[in-house]
């Protein structure tokens, strides 16, 4: 396989979750090296890790989480997808640290404090990493503190605020008050079953995600 | 209008496990909480199901405690229930469905942490469908328990000629979540082994914690969406 033909394949990859050769998913592409495989054999073919990032990997999740809004496919392909852009990304973790490969920028996450549901909040972390952002996560019950002190550490982060219960959306009215009063700058979006457009509006929030590929369409936006 | 119990009768609490054989989870709710019906299901997630399913019901350890509450009033215009003088900002819809109770059922649930733990620890290993899976069984197991614990205070107290409503938990229908700890203290330390956080979440997560009411008038609806007007809560959502 030439350069093209491998960053064609390893999308494929990404895309369908195709793991690696011994994965049984999907059932039309058993025997068949998956992104495990495919990652390694392109960096040795000489394809840039740069070039397996943006022209697989982001472009694979992009479909994916597309397709995902569409409703045409649903969260284990999602899922399945995004383990097979895991797996490739190990390959890729050497050029993130030397600096070669850059990261679109910061994102953090989490699940509000009084709420512990965390399914929501993992399928955005996912569809935003495999986008090109580092995402840190802060896990589920977290409160204003421990996102103003994550803050600190990372200034130029976005914040991504997640709620299930409709019992915790004052939480998160109170963590959004708190981090713009010390942050007025930082950028904040939110999601969860309960919130909305008008939600946003009234905590003063600056983005809504319904889906996980509008929270990327809100971040690419910031960034281009 | 404030409405006082009724009832002089004392029935008393108690504790109850369940065998995993006599819990059940279907593919059709797993799939709802995936956003999916059966035929959007291929081979492969029904047989993720099926192993996931079965390594769960091994890592079950079901348990239900509850109390019945006799000293109590409720107030619908205030929207509060107070039971054994600890007041509870319950909300408009449930201090409604409860207000003909004779008697108030304080009851928790689990089906312990292994499940939650074997979850954790598939994510972690980057098998975050199959940890997914385990998450969603594990919260249907949880609320299965909650259905049989239901089913037997509903068979007690048909003894004494009562019925039951449908049961309520802080969380949900516009009842705080940080009413838990009060909740709580009314079962005097007979909880099942479930513990709260600050934030008032339940440890082992896969618990489930409420009330529900008991007397001559109460019914217990099948169709629980039908009679709440939270038109963004998760359950109608699912």
């Amino acid at each position: 396989m030439d350069k093209n033909e491998l960053i064609t394949k390893l999308t494929e990859c990404v895309e369908s979750g195709k793991v690696n050769k011994a994965a049984p998913y999907p059932p039309a592409m058993k025997g068949q090296d998956g992104a495990d495989e495919l990652t390694k054999k392109a960096l040795e073919a000489g394809v840039k890790p740069v070039e397996i990032l943006n022209d697989a990997l982001i472009t694979a999740m992009d479909r994916v989480g597309k397709k995902f809004s569409q409703k045409k496919i649903f969260v284990p392909q999602m899922l399945i997808s995004a383990k097979a852009m895991n797996v490739a990304m190990v390959h890729l973790k050497p050029f993130f640290q030397s600096g070669e490969v850059k990261r679109k920028g910061k994102f953090i996450i989490g699940t509000v404090s009084g709420d512990l549901h965390d399914i929501g909040k993992n399928l955005v972390s996912m569809i935003v990493e495999g986008a090109g952002w580092e995402v840190i996560d802060l896990g589920v019950d977290v409160k204003a503190t421990k996102f103003i002190e994550t803050i600190k550490e990372h200034p130029d982060a976005i914040v991504g605020l997640s709620a299930l219960l409709t019992t915790t959306m004052p939480n998160m009215q109170q963590i959004v008050a708190e981090i713009k009063s010390q942050f007025p700058d930082v950028k904040l979006i939110i999601g969860g079953a309960p919130v909305n457009e008008d939600f946003k509006n009234e905590i003063g929030a600056d983005g809504y995600s319904p889906d996980p590929q509008s929270a990327v369409s809100y971040l690419n936006s910031l960034v281009a | 209008m404030e409405i006082q119990a009724k009832n002089n009768i004392h029935i008393p609490g108690g504790d109850i496990s369940f065998n995993a054989d006599q819990l059940s989870v279907s593919n059709e709710d797993i799939l709802k909480n995936l956003g999916m019906q059966l035929a959007d299901a291929d081979d492969y997630i029904l047989t993720l199901i099926e192993q996931a399913k079965d390594v769960c019901f091994k890592h079950v350890k079901a348990n239900a405690c509850y109390a019945f509450i006799d000293n109590f009033s409720i107030c619908v215009d205030k929207q509060e229930i107070v039971l054994n003088d600890k007041r509870f900002g319950a909300g408009k819809l449930v201090t409604s469905f409860l207000k003909k109770s004779e008697k108030i059922v304080v009851f928790t649930c689990t089906i312990g942490d292994d499940v939650e733990k074997e979850s954790k620890r598939l994510m972690a290993d980057g098998n975050a469908l199959e940890g997914f899976l385990y998450d969603i069984i594990g919260s249907e197991l949880a609320e299965c328990v909650a259905d049989g614990l239901h089913n037997h205070i509903e068979k007690l107290v048909a003894g004494y000629g009562m019925m039951v409503s449908n049961r309520y938990s802080p969380g949900y229908c516009n009842w705080s979540v940080s009413d838990q700890h009060k909740l709580f203290s009314l079962l005097n330390g007979n909880t099942c082994g479930i513990t709260l956080t600050e934030s008032s979440l339940m440890l082992p997560v896969k618990s489930v914690s409420g009330i529900l009411g008991v007397g001559g008038n109460m019914r217990r609806l099948k169709y629980k969406c039908n009679i709440c007007n939270d038109k963004d809560c998760i359950l109608r959502k699912k």
